[in-house]
């Protein structure tokens, strides 16, 4: 080749057409979208999140957790997301317009996660705030009104077939969470876990206290012990063999993230212990402490609670939750199907049960 | 030129260029001494650190309790620690040293400015020593292959600009009117790099787009990097090498132009593959993915080109480390394609996005293709910079085939793993730590691989170590991998 001219044009002009083409435009595109609302302006999807979910997403991006799970459900034609009950309908551009960095990610070592939030149980989405420290800054809880009767009753029509167990129990958790039907895999964990384990261990102590933030969790578990874990977990999301915590609510996660395999044997996720701290139990049980049971226990007058990160991490996740219709995205079960998946968001083709972060 | 008449190392060109020619390539050779050694010894640290920290984030994944208490320690830190590592420190170190050599050789002049790139050396070993710091105490961005914090990023970016006005500043004192193929490549990866990276950093970080564009951004810089920068500076490098140790000129200049300018314009429009199904208008995927099949032309074209360049000269590579290192490579950047292509159709695409199989293609490209060409530059260069001969044939060969095995082995564990592990997660009626159980073996067998890599790395690390020290063999000829006596016919 002679001459530079005609080599340095050409290496900035097709480098140029790739930045255009890819960047530039698709910014053009896509780049200034706005949150949604219906004709009177309420209801405005997404909203900006608090100051906890932020620092939250920093913890999640400092301590790796895109490398494992994804947050993106495809649609239906292109996968088993749905199916498997990560979400309700296809993920948007419009989802995630608040965040950043934003963690689609490229892999599943661990489940997506970006309806986690969404699987919280309904309690945990109005009692405890009250005077909880940790989870107080979590959008997820503010919903004012907890549906859960409505929804469970639905909920349970596609399970009982697996275990009476499970239609009873629905009940108690508002299973807001619920599930498409498609495998009861949880069925052969459900009985074998709740057995005795839930009731007993740690959490006595701060079951006794009556406004145990976190802990208040517990105590609906508690007391119908042995059906409160599993249930909830509805099929696609049967990974909890044992623990007490109802799955996916805030006491959940902590528990979850300090011992992984505590929940679920098999899990390969690292435990986040630096994330917590062990102490002395100073006059009474901090109500952060967390539940933990077996070997994971901490000694006779010690207790494990969580470091700020581990609540702005928590509050992060309880806040993931793309279960709000998109008008531009079509829902499964939206009108016809709606037995399919009487998950949330189903519930929130009414306005009123969404999750969304009220206020 | 050495007794048997093969005309190993020694290219055919200077036979008739005779002596003065031998010996400017010497006086270029040894002004490129100090710079280029310094980069190949920052490299290579880096790439025993970034072996080390790859063994332990593979048996972390299998055994995750292994030291899971210490913050530092997290796998999620430990990974794109070892990534970055490998990326921009040994990757990029070693890259840059060979581009430089290459530049002053083939711009025929003693290298100018020698400060500039000992400088820059030692700013991208400290923005790569910040950055990497930065990631294991917590200060990762979260964006996959630009996870450096923004104090490690600026220091980089510094670092590289005075590379790209060096190999500017050079370009200007080339002799000659001919610009060689290699050229084209270094040059372009000299240029693409830094529009590249700000174009990265500013979309994600100063002036950030909105939502799921970041990840576009991201992927789009992730795929160019492993396209433009590395795979220019390797194809740039067996378009040396190959002629020059078989001293043959390459088969056909138009191909070359051809593969050169496809090149450029498909596989920089690759990268939103990485993204099918997600939450993005369709056509930035299809796009991507078409530009993906055009990328073969470039493939046929550059392969065919040093297949025809190799004919008949194949059996060279029973002899010299360079020939066999850089021919592996530049096969393995039509494996690489290929691969490449055929995971990010739409059908397959489906199962294996979100599965191990994306780690085997980046390994694909990093290593096979890349890692080996740059080995095969090194086992060429180092012994012109330090006067000496590499010592034991022995290791070089226990080199070669630790590397290839252990490459192979990883790739083909990684991409089987994928796949079912991908199948698995299209079947709901599968619990999902199902499809972790089924990709659990071949992780352990992924850890077999990376320990065949690290005695590679260690291997080398070793020889290079010697060579550094004076330990090499004085001799004129080159270290064969194997006597050459016994077969004379190098030629068919």
């Amino acid at each position: 080749m002679k001459g530079l001219a005609p080599l340095f044009l050409g290496i900035f002009g097709t480098f140029a057409f790739s930045w255009v083409g890819l960047t530039v435009l698709p910014n053009w595109q896509i780049g200034h979208l706005n949150p949604q609302s219906d004709e009177e302006g309420t209801d405005t999807y997404p909203q900006p999140q608090s100051g906890m979910f932020e620092r939250g997403a920093r913890v999640y991006a400092a301590n790796g957790c895109v490398y494992c799970h994804s947050q993106q459900v495809r649609p239906e034609y292109a996968g088993a997301d749905i199916e498997r009950g990560w979400g309700n309908r296809r993920s948007a551009p419009r989802d995630y317009i608040f965040e950043r960095p934003v963690f689609l990610a490229k892999m599943r070592m661990g489940q997506d996660i970006a309806n986690i939030g969404a699987r919280a149980p309904a309690e945990q989405q109005s009692p405890p705030p009250a005077g909880a420290a940790a989870p107080a800054g979590s959008p997820a809880q503010q919903v004012g009104s907890p549906p859960p009767g409505a929804s469970p009753a639905a909920a349970g029509s596609p399970l009982p077939a697996s275990s009476p167990a499970q239609a009873a129990s629905p009940a108690t958790q508002g299973a807001a969470v619920s599930s498409p039907p498609s495998k009861p895999a949880s069925a052969s964990q459900s009985p074998s876990s709740p057995s005795p384990k839930p009731a007993a261990p740690a959490p006595p102590t701060g079951v006794a206290s009556p406004s145990p933030g976190a802990m208040a969790n517990a105590s609906p578990g508690a007391t119908t012990a042995p059906s409160s874990a599993p249930q909830i977990a509805g099929p696609p999301w049967p990974e909890q063999t044992i623990g007490e915590p109802p799955m996916y609510s805030a006491a959940w996660h902590h528990v979850h993230l300090y011992s992984p395999r505590s929940i679920n044997l098999d899990s390969n996720m690292p435990a986040y212990r630096f994330l917590y701290e062990k102490r002395r139990i100073r006059d009474q049980r901090s109500v952060d402490a967390l539940q933990l049971t077996g070997s994971d226990a901490p000694p006779e007058g010690w207790e494990v609670i969580p470091s700020f990160d581990a609540k702005c991490l928590v509050a992060y996740l309880m806040a993931l939750n793309q279960s709000h219709p998109l008008n531009d995205v079509r829902s499964t079960g939206g009108a016809p199907a709606a037995s399919a998946a009487p998950s949330p968001a189903t519930a929130a083709g009414s306005p009123p049960p969404s999750p969304a972060p009220a206020k | 030129m050495n007794a048997t008449g093969i005309p190993l190392k020694e290219p055919s060109v200077s036979a008739a260029a005779g002596a003065t020619e031998q010996l400017e390539r010497a006086y270029i050779d040894a002004s490129t001494r100090v710079p280029v050694l310094m980069f190949y010894t920052s490299a290579m640290a880096w790439l025993i650190l970034g072996t080390l920290l790859a063994g332990f984030v593979s048996f972390k994944l299998h055994e995750p309790d292994l030291l899971s208490n210490i913050s530092f320690l997290t796998w999620g830190r430990v990974r794109p620690a070892h990534m970055n590592v490998m990326v921009y420190g040994w990757a990029s170190m070693a890259g840059m040293g060979t581009a430089i050599w290459l530049m002053a050789r083939l711009c025929r002049t003693v290298l100018r400015y020698p400060l500039l790139l000992v400088a820059a050396a030692g700013f991208w070993n400290l923005g790569v020593l910040l950055g990497v710091g930065g990631i294991l105490l917590g200060d990762s961005t979260g964006y996959q292959w630009l996870e450096f914090p923004g104090y490690a990023a600026i220091i980089l970016f510094v670092a590289y600009t005075l590379i790209a006005s060096w190999a500017v500043l050079m370009f200007r004192y080339r002799r000659g009117e001919q610009i060689y193929i290699t050229q084209w490549y270094l040059l372009g990866a000299f240029l693409w790099f830094p529009w590249l990276y700000a174009a990265g950093q500013l979309m994600l970080f100063v002036v950030p787009v909105q939502g799921v564009l970041q990840s576009a951004v991201g992927w789009w810089y992730a795929n160019n990097l492993l396209f433009l920068w590395f795979g220019a500076i390797a194809l740039g490098t067996a378009y040396y090498m190959i002629p020059k140790v078989i001293g043959r000129p390459v088969y056909s200049y138009h191909l070359a132009t051809i593969g050169f300018w496809t090149y450029a314009l498909f596989s920089s429009w690759t990268g939103m593959q990485r993204l099918v199904d997600g939450p993005f208008p369709a056509w930035m995927i299809t796009a991507s993915i078409a530009a993906m099949i055009l990328s073969m032309i470039p493939v046929a074209t550059v392969g065919l080109n040093h297949h025809m360049t190799m004919q008949g000269y194949f059996p060279l590579m029973r002899y010299s480390p360079t020939l066999r290192f850089t021919v592996f490579g530049a096969m393995s950047y039509t494996v690489f394609s290929v691969i490449g292509l055929l995971i990010s159709l739409r059908s397959v695409a489906g199962y294996v996005n979100f599965s191990q199989t994306s780690i085997a293609y980046s390994h694909l490209g990093l290593y096979a293709f890349f890692t080996m060409v740059i080995f095969g530059s090194m086992y060429y260069i180092v012994p012109r910079l330090v006067g000496r001969e590499w010592r034991y044939a022995s290791l070089i060969k226990l080199h070669f085939w630790a590397s290839a095995y252990g490459i192979g082995l990883m790739t083909l564990m990684l991409l089987a793993g994928g796949f079912l592990q991908g199948a698995d997660m299209e079947n709901p009626s599968l619990p999902f730590s199902e499809t972790v159980e089924t990709v659990l073996p071949y992780l352990r067998g992924r850890s077999l691989a990376g320990i065949l890599l690290t005695a590679a790395h260690f291997i080398f690390a070793y020889h290079f170590g010697l060579m550094l020290l004076g330990l090499g063999r004085t001799s004129t000829v080159p270290t064969f991998l194997n006597p050459v006596e016994a077969e004379t016919s190098g030629g068919h």
